[in-house]
């Protein structure tokens, strides 16, 4: 029943995305009212503009307030091209060339954006607006300066009105939107998703978010340069206050908010209201000169503070919730019975004085005067369950840190095996088989758990950037280890809306999804119940059979020492002392620094 | 030489009222993470009502500070009980968007009262300067420069020495250990964006006289005192001091020895160059991110 409606919902949705295209298409033939063609056209191309912005805002979740430079920079290529170099020629030549110059902007400045985030991130991208705008008003040789620059006007047949404008436009945001629809369903898009979630965890399981952003930003503004030669030469007239207009980025947010930013058609659905909406209240009185401001001010707080989502995403999530509501009660059933099906990997003897697979050399970090690690020396075993005990601020997850590459260490070298590992990028290291949980779960919150567990990669490639999302056999391994972990039931639930102990299930399954040499537990145990925790070591100790190896953190003293073999002890930043855990728990030191001298009294 | 000293004097006058300016933005941002990007047409605002009170009441439009600090301060209040407190715990891009809506809405209302023309205060001691030797100290310079020092070494003394700064600076270091201790932290929010915006008062009555303005001058000064921030470290006072000093010194440079065209270039040079190579600014201390709160 519930089905049935939603697929009627979604087809209805579609039905009416298909009827309103077809209107845009037939408009012209129909009516020659050139007030509502330009209405069209400007809706049309901010509609292109808010499209591209959601693949990098809306997707990504790097929020650039300054997108309208891609306007500019592309009506800028346009227009001189046509009156500099190729004088004669029809400014539409040069509209592929915006596309490609607005581009290559975007790959160099994106490369260098792209190391910032949050703050540093939006006000870079305006920055990088009115950058562009003073050396356009500055560089007059090029650009006319303040005088702007003059296109030739068009030369076709009067009856065909602005239709070349309304077509081209109207077939660039086909594109655009056949961009996002193609990146949303691709791996590439499922990073993206990723990154906006949770950006190091992404790097974490192997993305390589680099690379991903700067694509990010290349795909949000080739089509914004494309549209900007077109609106170049629909104006006839650019200047460098007209073009590099911080009000134009405001219109693209407003319209991808209002519409629903990380949706495919929320950007142009929300363009088609707010520039009709625009056009109209243009010709209030009661809406003229700087009233204008407030009403976009007043309009655009309003979205941020009530409709933060959009119309499209606070819609879908209703329904969700509803939905959710329903499935709630089966979130505390009890967990399917573990079928062990992972990937075999030669099993090694856990032998504690074997061949070191990760290797710790002196690494010391500072946070300010605190030395959270200081020269810090062990090694974990291949094939061992290895467990990294001592009190809080000991710097045991400041280690994982720095072995996995969310944090950059100050001195030191960490082997990886038998490669030093410390100079490469946290994608890099997953790709070199470490797998790391984090004691506070972080799952991509808004994906689902199938999801979750797809999205780690193995390796980078650019053709896989192509590839789908879920695919048939990584989606069919997906739910063999959510199977493994007994969570498969949850599959198609949203990760945020799991318990904490059904989440650190699912980290573990997203881990092994990497297929890691190497995995790191930071307190596999804490939080969660007494059945869980024994639940936890069954599967370790599976794993371990298979071949592969543990580093745990974990408080939970008689669980370490009932699966680990060695324990290093840390305490002040360095290893207090390591062996079999019989030894080291009877080790003074040990006692004094983290066990407490009630401790053996109490094994007795 | 002797022009190279007095861009310098000039310079540092400038940067003297650049450092108040800043000042306010930087106590909100290190309380509460929020860059209030209306701070430039809130000051805008403020000069306005200063320009208003000098042609209207003949008040001096340096000493009108008094009346528009308080203005100003009721104005922050209500803006963070109206709109600010509602994005706390939203990601940092939703509060740019708030505050940038808000810049928008001030730049309007600002329009709307005294129209877009160009405004600018121009009382007796406008055009003059002191002259000591080679060197030239204009009037206006001077006094503003000094308010500026006044105003500042006041929220100083306010941050150091009475509970409400000790209060601020807990909630600046730690929001939930300086909850656990008694502070409100909500009431420390509001207060602390009040008094940054109250900045904008006395920052407003003295950029009245030094510089023409209109509504929409907020963007160059918003980029200006961002880049100020920046440079100095986010939320540091005393980084944002030495940012200003920086940046007042710098563009009257530019404006002297390449062109002043180019002048208006040197804060977003300075916002990209330091974000990208020392993002945490010359005081800014590089703090622990991976302890999520």
């Amino acid at each position: 029943m519930e089905r049935a409606g939603e697929l009627a919902l979604r087809h209805g949705f579609a039905a009416a995305v298909a009827i309103g295209a077809l209107g845009l298409l037939a408009y012209p033939l129909i009516s020659d009212n050139l007030y509502y063609q330009n209405m069209i056209i400007l809706s049309t191309l901010l509609a292109i503009m808010a499209s591209g912005w959601n693949i990098i805002s809306g997707f990504t979740g790097y929020v650039s307030l300054g997108h309208s430079v891609f306007l500019g920079i592309g009506a800028y290529t346009t227009a001189l091209l046509s009156i500099r170099v190729f004088e004669g020629a029809s400014p539409f030549w040069f509209v592929p060339v915006s596309a490609v110059v607005a581009g290559v902007f975007a790959a160099v400045v994106g490369a260098i954006l792209m190391r910032t985030r949050g703050h540093a991130f939006v006000i870079l991208t305006i920055a990088f607006l009115f950058v562009m705008q003073i050396v356009t008003l500055n560089w007059s040789d090029l650009t006319n300066g303040n005088h702007g620059v003059t296109l030739p006007l068009p030369r076709w047949d009067a009856a065909y009105q602005d239709w070349p404008f309304y077509y081209s436009l109207l077939g660039l945001l086909a594109l655009s939107v056949a961009l996002s629809w193609w990146i949303r369903r691709t791996k590439f898009g499922m990073g993206l998703i990723a990154i906006r979630e949770d950006e190091s965890k992404a790097a974490g399981v192997g993305i390589n978010t680099r690379v991903y952003k700067v694509l990010a930003y290349i795909a949000s503004a080739v089509f914004v340069g494309a549209a900007g030669g077109v609106y170049a030469y629909y104006l006839t007239f650019i200047d460098p206050r007209g073009m590099f207009r911080i009000i134009v980025s405001v219109q693209i947010v407003l319209a991808a908010l209002l519409g629903g930013r990380g949706t495919i058609m929320g950007p142009v659905i929300g363009a088609f209201i707010f520039e009709p909406l625009n056009e109209v209240t243009n010709n209030v009185e009661l809406l003229a000169g700087p009233r204008r401001l407030v009403f976009y001010g007043a309009f655009l707080a309003a979205i941020v503070l009530l409709l933060p989502r959009g119309i499209i995403p606070s819609l879908a999530e209703i329904r969700t919730r509803r939905r959710e509501q329903r499935t709630a009660a089966t979130v505390g059933q009890r967990l399917e019975r573990p079928l062990v099906r992972v990937a075999e990997r030669a099993p090694a003897a856990a032998d504690p004085s074997g061949r070191p697979l990760l290797e710790v050399r002196g690494v010391g970090k500072r946070f300010g005067g605190l030395a959270a690690l200081d020269d810090c020396t062990l090694a974990v075993p291949e094939g061992s369950i290895t467990a990294l005990i001592g009190p809080n601020g000991s710097g045991k997850t400041t280690l994982f840190n720095v072995v996995d590459g969310t944090m950059p260490h100050d001195h030191g070298e960490v082997w990886f095996d038998g490669r030093r590992i410390d100079g490469l990028s946290p994608w890099a290291r997953a790709h070199a088989g470490i797998g790391r949980t984090f004691q506070i779960t972080r799952l991509f919150r808004e994906m689902t758990v199938l999801e979750n567990v797809v999205t780690p990669l193995r390796s980078f490639s650019w053709r896989q950037l192509g590839a789908d999302a879920v695919s048939g056999p990584e989606a069919e391994r997906a739910e063999e280890l959510l199977e493994f972990v007994g969570m498969r039931r949850f599959a198609p639930m949203r990760a945020g809306a799991l318990s904490y102990g059904q989440q650190k299930l699912v980290e573990l399954a997203q881990v092994l999804m990497l297929d890691p040499k190497l995995i790191m537990l930071d307190e596999p145990a804490g939080g969660i119940n007494p059945t869980l925790i024994e639940h936890m070591a069954e599967m370790i100790r599976e794993l371990n059979r298979r071949g592969t190896t543990f580093v745990i953190v974990e408080h939970n003293v008689p669980l370490v020492l009932g699966l680990c073999n060695p324990v290093h002890v840390l305490a002040r930043g360095s290893c207090l002392c390591s062996g079999p855990p019989d030894t080291v728990q009877h080790d003074p030191a040990v006692l004094d620094a983290y066990l407490g001298e009630d401790y053996l009294a109490g094994v007795g | 030489m002797t022009q190279l000293v007095q861009v310098l004097i000039l310079g540092l006058l400038i940067g003297g009222v650049y450092a108040l300016l800043a000042s306010g933005l930087t106590l909100i941002f290190g309380v509460m993470n929020v860059i209030n990007v209306a701070q430039g047409a809130l000051f805008i605002f403020a000069a306005f009502l200063s320009w208003t009170l000098w042609k209207e009441a003949g008040i001096d439009p340096l000493l009108s500070a008094l009346v528009t600090t308080p203005i100003m301060f009721a104005v922050g209040w209500l803006m963070y009980v109206g709109t600010i407190q509602w994005i706390s715990g939203k990601p940092a891009s939703m509060s740019v968007l708030l505050t940038f809506a808000l810049a928008l809405v001030i730049e309007g209302v600002s329009g709307m009262v005294w129209s877009t023309t160009s405004h600018s205060a121009t009382p007796g001691y406008f055009a003059s300067s002191y002259r000591i030797g080679d060197f030239y100290f204009p009037k206006a310079q001077v006094y503003g420069c000094g308010i500026a020092v006044i105003v500042l070494l006041a929220l100083y003394a306010l941050l150091r020495g009475t509970w409400l700064g000790r209060a601020i600076r807990a909630v600046s270091e730690n929001v939930s250990s300086a909850r656990l201790v008694g502070v409100n932290a909500h009431n420390v929010a509001a207060l602390t964006f009040a008094v940054g915006v109250a900045t904008t008062g006395a920052g407003g009555a003295i950029a009245s006289v030094l510089y023409p303005f209109v509504p929409g001058s907020h963007y160059v000064w918003i980029s200006r005192l961002l880049g100020i921030i920046v440079l100095g470290g986010m939320g540091s006072l005393p980084g944002a001091v030495i940012g200003a000093l920086a940046m007042g010194v710098s563009e009257t440079m530019t404006a002297t020895y390449v062109s002043p065209r180019w002048a208006t270039l040197v804060p977003y040079v300075v916002i990209m160059v330091v974000l990208l190579a020392r993002p945490q600014g010359i005081m800014g201390a590089k703090l622990r991110e991976d302890v999520v709160v």
